[in-house]
């Protein structure tokens, strides 16, 4: 089943600019320990990561998942073992406290709140605009961006290889030990003749990649040209937007006891 | 001897790189799994994201190939959908610079076993570092918090230390290495005395 049904708008925005509002909001959610913005933001971006992102609900929900593990794991070995004044709990090694408990639930809000936005930049940028664009609005070398781009490429063949691998040790009759032996003994068998294939073809594509002057300068030619267009006006609109209206929200109508967590 | 990065150099350490940010996708998930069991023990996991500078640099030998590397297999997480997003960009940076420091600081001549382990150390130390900011780290209660910081270390001298090392040894074997490795001041000297 397709992941994707159909293209957004989200789509056409350019990509570094969607890199570089992640980044920004990155590093604002970082310095905010205001818990309630936190929380009002995560709301925004849930619905950008729901409605927005053209992608089946299934698959978003299924792809969200490891995120609510991560978001239990965060906040509990904080809110457990986590330093405060106000005791709610204690048995043995365990002791919960307000500051604690609600510095667990920040650390577990934010860490979504970065996932979920990788996550809709995963789906909603390909690698080859990504590379495109970073040569053209970033100057990024382009042998640094087409060796990305060929070694995305690669992935397949190395999938093909695995599997193959997997089936040839089985007719041999491989029979691996028990316990971490057994997953060194795994991990030996597999790394070494994927990694040592991997380099050779590396090596061969790179010479194929030199002689058609892919390690040329910035100023070649491109096959697709990525500018910047009216998306890119929205989606700033709309990150500003949901920003402040978050803030706003977090004054007039906070959710939690605690205002600031640290 | 070439000290500069070829576009060989460069695909070669970008295509180790992508093999390891998938497992590094992989690795994300059983992390938090295995976070469940508590008391830390899923800190013991946590070398194995450091792994690709080390094998990179132990592979090619030149200077930055350690923090590219890093930094493309953070890339490539990201790129993959991994679960910490736009974070993972960051801590590929800091992982990056610290091995690729622990490296120069020997001038990229030593390969040896401890080396690869202190770089290791190095990226640990740059990861700590930034969860001081991310994950209030500080705020761990005293015996937490030691836990946290040895089990890491422990974890990473084994993986991108010790595993890194007997990997690229084993891969020595194959001969491949040869192929992208920068050929050393004896290889010349062989080759005159061969025409004399």
């Amino acid at each position: 089943m397709d992941l994707q049904i159909k293209m957004t708008w989200l789509h056409h925005v350019n990509p570094m600019v969607k890199l570089f509002f992640l980044v920004f909001l990155f590093i604002g959610l970082l310095l905010i320990h205001h818990i309630h913005f936190q929380f009002y933001f995560l709301l925004f971006i849930i619905c950008i990561y729901l409605f927005m992102t053209g992608c089946r609900t299934k698959w978003l929900l299924l792809l969200s998942l490891p995120l609510s593990i991560l978001f239990f794991s965060s906040f509990l070995s904080m809110a457990l073992f986590g330093m405060g004044e106000t005791t709610w709990w204690k048995l043995g090694i365990v002791h919960i406290t307000e500051e604690s408990f609600f510095r667990g639930l920040h650390l577990g809000i934010r860490t979504v709140s970065f996932g979920l936005l990788g996550l809709v930049f995963a789906l909603t940028t390909t690698p080859v605009q990504l590379f495109y664009s970073s040569m053209q609005q970033l100057r990024l070398k382009p042998k640094f961006a087409y060796s990305f781009m060929a070694s995305i490429r690669i992935l397949p063949i190395i999938v093909e290889e695995i599997i193959i691998l997997k089936k040839a040790l089985k007719v041999r009759g491989y029979v691996y030990s028990k316990g971490l032996t057994g997953f060194f003994e795994r991990m030996n068998h597999y790394s070494v003749p994927i990694l040592a294939q991997s380099i050779r073809r590396a090596h061969r594509i790179a010479i194929a990649m030199q002689i058609k002057q892919f390690n040329g300068d910035t100023r070649r030619t491109y096959y697709y040209k990525i500018g910047y267009s009216r998306h890119d006006i929205f989606f700033t609109l709309v990150v500003t937007v949901f920003f402040l209206v978050s803030v706003v929200l977090a004054n007039i109508l906070p959710v939690f006891p605690v205002d600031y967590v640290r | 001897m070439n000290k500069k990065l070829t576009l060989t150099d460069i695909l070669v350490t970008i295509v180790i790189a992508i093999v390891f940010s998938v497992i590094y996708k992989i690795w994300g998930p059983l992390y938090s799994a295995v976070s469940l069991i508590g008391l830390h023990v899923e800190q013991f996991l946590y070398g194995m994201w450091f792994i690709a500078a080390t094998i990179a640099f132990l592979i090619i030998r030149k200077p930055g190939v350690a923090f590219i590397a890093e930094i493309a297999a953070a890339q490539g997480e990201f790129l993959f959908g991994g679960q910490w997003g736009i974070s993972l960009l960051l801590y590929g940076l800091v992982q990056g610079i610290g091995c690729e420091l622990v490296f120069a600081l020997f001038r990229y001549k030593n390969y040896r076993l401890y080396v690869t382990c202190l770089a290791a150390i190095l990226a640990t130390l740059g990861s700590l570092w930034l969860d001081m900011y991310y994950g209030y780290i500080t705020d761990l209660v005293w015996w937490n918090l030691t836990l946290l910081i040895t089990n890491r270390t422990i974890g990473a001298i084994i993986l991108s230390g010790f595993f890194a090392f007997y990997l690229v040894k084993a891969l020595d074997k194959t001969g491949v290495t040869n192929l992208v490795r920068p050929v050393a001041k004896e290889h010349y000297e062989a080759l005159e005395e061969s025409e004399r």
